[in-house]
């Protein structure tokens, strides 16, 4: 018996197997990989000499150091021409990102996401989809192209820019990087002058980490390295084990379990004592990321717990032991930082004018953590070390983080706690994100304004005609989910109606004469999949994804720049987004010709390449002249690359290079960043701004409405949300892989054993959690993870969203939701539901 | 090792215990199906899917983390790995619920016979470090 299909052999690749280099397509961590294709029918010997690993297969592998090749790294797929490949998708051996082959349960199952029309990957669009009457039917590509343009043109051309609103992904690896974003900036920005527009799962266009960057600090400025040198490493709202699981494993654990230190004694001062790092993990919830080290060794472990949306308080509390105490970095304050602004930073963060002990007191109040753990923390973090040797911290922040309450005096407070104890530009310190994604952002200026609009409410308002989704999928994604899609739906569905009977040849003048008459909206979907929103949209165009198109991305932990290789035909006509958006801009681009308006059709110039790489090197010109030495590197982009091309990263491989990439005045070469910021930072003059954070005032009125007039007790749970291991972002590969299917059938919502008590529910039944802000339906799992009155969902499944809970409150400053704070209530829907739900009911963060 | 062929059989079938050996929660170690194959025979005390006894709570599994191979331990109830700290439910088919690998161990069938003695006649499931389970 088994809940998924086992294999008890698999396919030897043959000395003369297609060997190409790739990363993989999912988290933040970018680990490399290799991937092998050969003819169905033909295989490998087990000597090394007989197979294209060059292993020797003719015994079991060693433990740890041997070839992982599993039963998901393989696959058949079909090529456009009909041939059958056999294609294994194995850990490179030679990545400095996951050493020794490391991988995770998600890279692992690589190969089970490529296409074949006898797998369930058969589900992928292969054709463009258009919405006649109420069914999605097949059509041509220049026919859905000619619609496309056809009603971007009419909207424009009557309503304005801002009639024609997006969402769009901006990431890098799978189905992003830097050829698909600059083809969506180009278009979007350069060609129509559109400011609303949005990133995946966010109502606006912004940066999450502006709190950090208007201080002079790119948030990806440290290196894995520093992970493994660093004497304290800090976990803020980062659960790494389960969200960035080989750089915890391959880097931050093996520095807490002391086997890092020999990498120490060459990087460290004379005399700098080595010791195996402490951990600190500010999470609400007990993770895996502590209760691993915790089972190590529980001393060098401190876990603090705020309350949910206080992490700005809890930061500038640290922040002022780390002053009084005189741990602070007086050389970095004076030589290093803005003078000027430290007067502000000191009044309103460190609130100078009010008593240490005062400040303590309401600080314990508000977050809930004990003083003695914050006074800890400060300790842990900046403490010199024996010989007045400064400490070294690394602190790696995440959603917790920047999906918070005051999202921009949150992330400006924890880089500025790190600053003011000295914790950046040295090796085994820094304070930056932990990523979600891998990035590979190239584009022109975005034309809105600061803070940015927010398109989810305008299109609830009933604003904008036309709406792009690209590689996203709101209907999971986005803030109060369940709200917004009813509304899109209601406005499709207006459209779809006023179409009804249309001649094919009068469709895009009847479209736009609905959309002027109503308040109807014409959605476009670009995707692998048909996703839920895709359901309501009238226009639906396959996108090729990770392997059917050469793409470059950075990671998030090194800004290790590689290329992903193609390796296989994308199914039936789907095509990389950046030819459906450059054919989309040359159809515009024709369409203004012919009316004589040059002006109009020069913005959409451009749009003639014939390769990834063409795009590639079209978006370099975007970056500023990177021909400066190490001190001028450090107010580069993060991301530039101008100077690299295919062929340098191809005979990089799996060692890429770090951006930024600069020129070197002298010798001509292209040289990367291992760390940043250890001359200045990046602002104009070189020096760190600090910046006085709000005061505390409690919590906004979309949430704290719900303390008020009975409604603590009718709504009685804080509610936050996260990610599981096995599932990557909405599961839109994941939903096919039927062992993550059965690991995780359903969304799921972790209890208290106390609050489940006193629900009477157990682990594997079903409730609804709801609130004034919509519902949803979630697998019990009772565990200590939360504390009590806290229940922690996992953000997205294919089956259900934990964002139909969320608030619509919004930072003023950067206008970034507040998706993990919530009130809810909960009842008991189902009793377990059985067979359909086979999963493990022992508890994720119990390590014995 | 006593392995007994049965011709109609791909995998060895081998007697590992008696049923009266098994003492709930105290793991049995064994090979199969050859020597560098370690594998667990265990009573869980709770019924698992796949297992044999009057509780239906007697499974065995591959000794071998499938992430990187590293021999998983048993503790409480569930197999933990000592190197990157993936779990294994052994009532629930091996499955990874918590880690890094992403396949559940593989699972060793068994059969109990009249006489009270426990054999594995095969095995679901590529053991890791293997191209192909020995047989």
């Amino acid at each position: 018996m088994s809940l998924y299909p086992r294999r008890e052999s698999l396919p030897i690749p043959p000395k003369d197997a297609k060997v190409q280099n790739t990363v993989c397509q999912y988290c933040t961590v970018g680990c490399g990989y290799v991937v092998y294709t050969w003819p169905v029918g033909r295989s490998g010997g087990p000597r090394p000499e007989e197979n294209a690993f060059g292993v020797d297969l003719t015994g079991p592998q060693p433990t740890l150091t041997g070839l992982s090749y599993t039963e998901s790294m393989h696959s058949v797929i079909q090529q456009a021409n009909g041939q059958y490949l056999n294609v294994a998708i194995v850990p490179a051996a030679d990545s400095p990102i996951n050493p020794r082959r490391d991988h995770s349960s998600r890279g692992g199952a690589n190969a089970l996401t490529t296409y074949a029309s006898f797998r369930p990957t058969r589900e992928r669009l292969k054709m463009p989809l258009l919405r006649v009457g109420n069914a999605l039917v097949p059509i041509s590509w220049d026919e859905a192209i000619a619609v496309l343009a056809g009603v971007i043109k009419g909207v424009s051309d009557r309503f304005g820019p801002d009639a024609l609103c997006a969402r769009a992904t901006d990431h890098g690896g799978g189905g992003g990087g830097f050829e698909n974003n600059y083809a969506i900036g180009k278009l979007f920005f350069t060609g129509l002058g559109m400011k609303n527009v949005s990133i995946h799962n966010r109502p606006a266009y912004n940066s999450e980490v502006w709190g950090s960057r208007d201080r002079g600090v790119h948030e990806l400025h440290y290196t894995a390295e520093d992970a493994r040198l660093c004497d304290t490493l800090v976990l803020w709202g980062a659960n790494s084990y389960e969200t960035a699981s080989v750089f915890y494993t391959e880097h931050m654990l093996p520095n807490f379990r002391g086997a890092t230190q020999e990498e120490k004694k060459k990087v460290f001062a004379t005399g700098e004592p080595i010791e195996p790092s402490r951990m600190i993990v500010v999470d609400p919830r007990k993770t895996a990321s502590v209760t691993i080290p915790q089972s190590i060794d529980s001393e060098r472990v401190l876990h603090l717990r705020p309350n949910l949306g206080t992490d700005v308080v809890l930061a500038n509390a640290v922040a002022r032991i780390i002053w009084e105490r005189g741990y602070a970095d007086r050389s970095m304050i004076e030589q290093r930082s803005d003078p000027s602004t430290f007067a502000d930073y000191q009044a309103k963060s460190l609130a100078m004018g009010t008593t240490l002990e005062r400040v303590l007191t309401e600080a314990e109040q508000v977050t809930g953590v004990p003083r003695v753990d914050i006074e800890k923390a400060a300790e842990w973090m900046a403490r010199p070390k024996s010989g007045t040797h400064r400490r070294r911290t690394l602190v790696i922040y995440e959603k917790g983080m920047i999906w918070n309450y005051r999202n921009y005096d949150t992330i400006a407070a924890l880089v500025q706690m790190a600053v003011l104890g000295g914790n950046i530009g040295r090796e085994g310190t820094g304070c930056g994100r932990q990523g979600g994604h891998q990035e590979g952002y190239v584009r022109p200026a975005y034309p809105g304004t600061r803070p940015p609009p927010n398109v989810d409410k305008l299109l609830i308002e009933g604003q904008g005609k036309f709406y792009w989704v690209i590689g996203t999928n709101p209907y999971l994604t986005t803030p109060r989910a369940q709200q917004f899609r009813e509304r899109i739906h209601q406005r499709t569905s207006t459209l779809t109606r006023a179409l009804a009977g249309a001649a094919p040849a009068e469709r895009i003048e009847k479209l736009l004469s609905a959309l002027s008459s109503s308040s109807g909206l014409f959605m476009v979907v670009s995707d692998l999949y048909l996703t839920e929103t895709a359901r309501d949209a009238h226009l639906v165009l396959p996108a090729a994804g990770w392997g059917e198109m050469n793409l470059t991305s950075i990671n998030c932990n090194s800004r290790l720049l590689r290329l992903y290789e193609r390796f296989m035909d994308p199914p039936g006509q789907a095509r990389p987004d950046w030819e459906i958006l450059a054919q989309t801009a040359r159809s515009l681009e024709a369409a203004y010709q012919k009316e004589g308006k040059v002006e109009q059709a020069q913005r959409f110039s451009g749009f003639t390449w014939k390769t990834e790489e063409e795009v590639f090197l079209a978006g370099a010109r975007e970056f500023p002249d990177n021909v400066v030495d190490e001190t001028g590197a450090e107010s580069l982009p993060c991301e530039t690359y101008k100077g690299v091309d295919y062929a340098l990263l191809r005979s990089l491989g799996q060692r890429g290079i770090q951006t930024p990439v600069r020129k070197d005045p002298l010798t001509g070469t292209l040289v990367g960043t291992t760390r940043r910021y250890g001359r200045r930072f990046g602002t104009e003059d070189g020096r760190f701004k600090w910046y006085g954070t709000d005061p505390w005032r409690g919590y906004p009125p979309e949430v704290s409405k719900y303390f008020q007039g009975g409604k603590e007790a009718q709504y009685p749970f804080w509610l936050t949300t996260g990610r599981n291991q096995h599932i990557w972002q909405t599961g839109y590969h994941d939903q096919h892989i039927a062992q993550k299917m059965a690991t995780v059938p359903l969304p799921y919502v972790e209890l208290h054993p106390e609050d489940a008590t006193r629900l009477g529910v157990k682990t594997g039944e079903l409730v609804e959690v709801f609130n004034e802000e919509g519902s949803s339906t979630f697998q019990v799992r009772v565990t200590d993870a939360p504390k009590p009155g806290l229940i922690f969902a996992i953000q997205y499944h294919p089956r259900g969203t934990a964002n139909h809970l969320t608030s619509p409150y919004t930072d003023a400053k950067t206008t970034i939701p507040w998706y993990k704070g919530t009130r809810v209530a909960v009842r008991k829907a189902s009793n377990a539901p059985g067979p359909i739900a086979p999963t493990s009911p022992l508890e994720a963060n119990d390590y014995p | 090792s006593a392995l007994a062929h049965l011709s109609e059989q791909p995998y060895p079938v081998m007697k590992i215990a008696r049923v009266s050996e098994l003492e709930t929660g105290k793991p049995l170690s064994f090979s199969y199906p050859d020597e560098a194959a370690l594998s667990y025979l265990v009573k869980l005390g709770r019924p698992a899917l796949g297992g044999v006894g009057r509780d239906k709570d007697i499974v065995a599994f591959s000794r071998l983390c499938t992430h990187m191979g590293c021999p998983v331990g048993f503790r409480d109830g569930r197999f933990v790995c000592p190197c990157h700290f993936s779990q294994f439910d052994p009532a629930v088919n091996g499955q990874c619920y918590q880690g890094l690998a992403t396949e559940y161990l593989p699972q060793i069938r068994l059969r109990l016979d009249e006489a009270g003695d426990i054999f594995a006649e095969g095995i679901d499931g590529l053991i890791w470090g293997r191209v192909e389970n020995p047989r």
